[in-house]
């Protein structure tokens, strides 16, 4: 128990960077409107900076925190008091990360996640590492609200390193293309704030006719995704240097990161889900990664967390059995009925044809989009090939493929709901959709498998219900048995 | 599978949404208005104006009679000691089951035209998604709100 501290003055720096880092575009944008006379820019930009420096150092002297009575408390606000108490036995993860500036006078920030989507950040952006410790230790209480013994907590049971050379496999294969192709459309998105619009007609109608042929069209597209690969590489690179994962008996502990050191204590009793992810460039080789679902708040994706980046498919059961051995069963008992086939194929031939249509008429050589509806009818084999589903007594596996098959291990204890879903055309052929959705971020993460058989997914919709007890009944088990049999026949 | 939930919407319920929906009509019948008001000149063909008012009366016609009609037949719940049971979707039938120990809120909602009919909406909260239950008597909205919220607060397991 502490009384009411403040932060490090680095937090008035950390402040103005952050509101730099939030309002980016806005004063790129101002910079660029006032370049054209000098004086009134310079005036204008120091201006600026003096009332951020001046709202920096105004929140630091306003922003206390405290430890009573086992809850956390955070006063802040200049104008407006704002006033978070959390206690501690709803904390869900703390966060520890220590960004450049941090690093350069030792510092560290202190990020609290509880579960539910009111509450905002609790977050305390520079203390010294010493204090962060000590705040740690006194939020972190086992379930009964007493402190827990420090021995006992700190026994470590397992040490995971990620070597060098797996580092390296991870971003070669991280494919995270999505995430680096957005970052290069937001480049050239501000690319007209740069160029006027004249210049840009000019190089419109003037250089692009002359130069266009399909060896150009076809290089632009291989330089694009060569870019957006080096880009994943490098991020994937930064984000996990040094990753460690250790395990203590009552919480996970995973450091990561090479500017932006990491820190993310996670208690095992708030574990939401654990999931097993190929993306397709690490499936051929046999590599997974795994993922781990919290129910902390602020994302309004989920709040996702990487357990370990690279893993051997083959020993993926022996970590989960010394990491979370909650989790270290999957099981697949049904899989979509041969009738399902055909619908996984359309879903996939539509969500093609959304693409190569639009891109066959408004793209110079879009017709050679086309070429993209094989490779879209094999995804939805493949989707259809991987979808599976099973039960045992406390714990419940989906797999599922989008591009990366994912496996879900999900405890029934930790659904939030369950729902089943029938469109018309799925009501003619006796399809459901199954979806279970568990507590993570805002809006939880949800889990689904598409056009299962009504009797399976009935029995798995019901296995949710916390009065389910399961029934022999060796009828229909029998044909779900068949059905995936047939279904391995027509794989080899 | 268990049997389909046996609850149903009041069938005043129809009504009330029949009044929301047309008011929202009046909206789509915003758009050829303020053509007709903007275009003095007379640019607009007539059967742009046709096809527009015809379009507009087609939205007005489902929004107030059809949706609120199938919506209310095909909603079901039930709610007993152990789940919250929901069946409910036009097109797409989408059938939901709540374990009553996630729920985190519940709490009745109504707007003008539903207090005009005596009628509420029960908001279930989880931590990770949010059900309503929609049109309820405002007796029978009580009543269930307070049963959810009896049975989440004995059954209170942490997230």
């Amino acid at each position: 128990m502490f009384s009411a501290e403040r932060q490090h003055p680095v937090a008035a720096v950390t402040k103005v960077l952050e509101i730099i880092k939030g309002n980016f575009i806005t004063l790129v944008l101002l910079l660029f409107v006032t370049s054209g006379e000098s004086m009134v820019s310079l005036f204008g930009i120091l201006s600026v900076l003096l009332v951020l420096l001046v709202s920096g150092v105004l929140s630091w002297l306003r922003f206390t925190y405290s430890v009573v009575d086992g809850e956390l408390r955070i006063e802040q606000g200049i104008l407006v008091r704002k006033n978070i108490y959390l206690s501690k036995e709803r904390i869900q993860v703390i966060d520890i990360k220590a960004g450049l500036l941090q690093r350069m006078f030792g510092l560290v920030e202190v990020e609290v996640k509880t579960a539910g989507s009111s509450s905002k950040a609790a977050k305390i952006s520079a203390i010294t590492r010493e204090k962060a410790e000590e705040l740690k230790s006194m939020l972190r209480t086992d379930s009964t609200g007493e402190a827990i013994d420090l021995e006992a907590e700190k026994q470590l049971l397992q040490n995971y390193e990620l070597s060098a050379k797996d580092l390296v496999i991870t971003s070669f294969t991280s494919g995270s293309f999505g995430i680096a192709l957005s970052i290069i459309g937001t480049l050239f998105s501000q690319l007209d704030q740069v160029l006027s619009e004249e210049q840009m007609l000019y190089y419109l109608e003037t250089i692009i006719p002359a130069s266009i042929s399909t060896n150009m069209v076809f290089y632009s597209i291989v330089f694009v995704i060569l870019l957006s690969w080096l880009l994943s590489f490098l991020g994937t690179l930064i984000k996990y240097f040094g990753f460690t994962l250790k395990v203590y008996n009552k919480e996970l502990i995973i450091r990561q990161g090479l500017f932006e050191q990491r820190q993310l204590t996670i208690p095992f009793n708030r574990i939401q889900a654990i999931q097993i992810k190929e993306g397709i460039l690490r499936q051929p080789f046999g590599l997974a990664s795994i993922i781990l679902e919290s129910a902390g708040y602020g994302e309004k994706e989920g709040n996702s967390t990487t357990l370990y980046p690279l893993i051997k498919k083959a020993r993926v059961e022996d970590f989960l059995h010394k990491v979370v051995p909650e989790f270290d069963n999957p099981v697949y008992q049904s899989k979509p009925p041969q009738r399902a086939l055909r619908r996984y194929l359309f879903r996939m031939v539509f969500i093609s044809l959304s693409v190569i249509i639009p891109a066959w008429f408004y793209l110079p050589y879009g017709e050679y989009a086309i070429s993209l509806l094989l490779p879209a009818i094999l995804l939805g084999y493949a989707q259809y090939r991987d979808a599976a589903i099973g039960i045992d007594n406390g714990s419940l596996t989906i797999r599922s493929r989008d591009f990366a098959l994912t496996t879900a291990i999900i405890q029934k204890k930790r659904i939030q709901r369950v729902s089943l879903k029938q469109n018309p055309f799925q009501k003619r052929r006796d399809l459901l959709s199954y979806l279970v959705t568990v507590a993570s971020g805002n809006q939880g993460r949800s889990f689904d498998i598409r056009e299962l058989e009504e009797s399976a997914a009935n029995k798995y919709f019901d296995w949710v219900s916390p009065e389910y007890t399961p029934q022999a009944k060796p009828g229909a088990d029998s044909r779900e048995i068949a059905d995936t049999d047939t279904n391995t026949d027509t794989d080899t | 599978m268990k049997s389909e939930p046996q609850h149903r919407i009041p069938r005043t319920a129809v009504k009330a949404w029949r009044i929301s929906g047309f008011l929202v009509s009046l909206f789509f019948w915003l758009a050829p208005i303020a053509m007709w008001v903007f275009d003095t000149e007379g640019v607009v063909d007539l059967w742009v104006y046709l096809v527009i008012v015809s379009a507009v009366l087609a939205i007005t016609l489902l929004i107030t009679f059809l949706i609120p009609h199938f919506r209310w037949k095909r909603w079901r719940y039930d709610i007993n000691e152990h789940e919250i049971d929901l069946q409910h979707g036009l097109i797409i039938v989408q059938r939901t089951l709540v374990p009553v120990n996630r729920v985190q809120h519940v709490d009745t909602r109504q707007g003008p035209i539903l207090r005009n009919y005596g009628l509420s909406n029960v908001t279930i909260s989880t931590a990770a998604t949010t059900h309503e239950i929609p049109a309820l008597t405002e007796e029978n909205a009580g009543t269930v709100r307070d049963q959810i919220s009896r049975l989440a607060l004995k059954a209170k397991e942490d997230v």
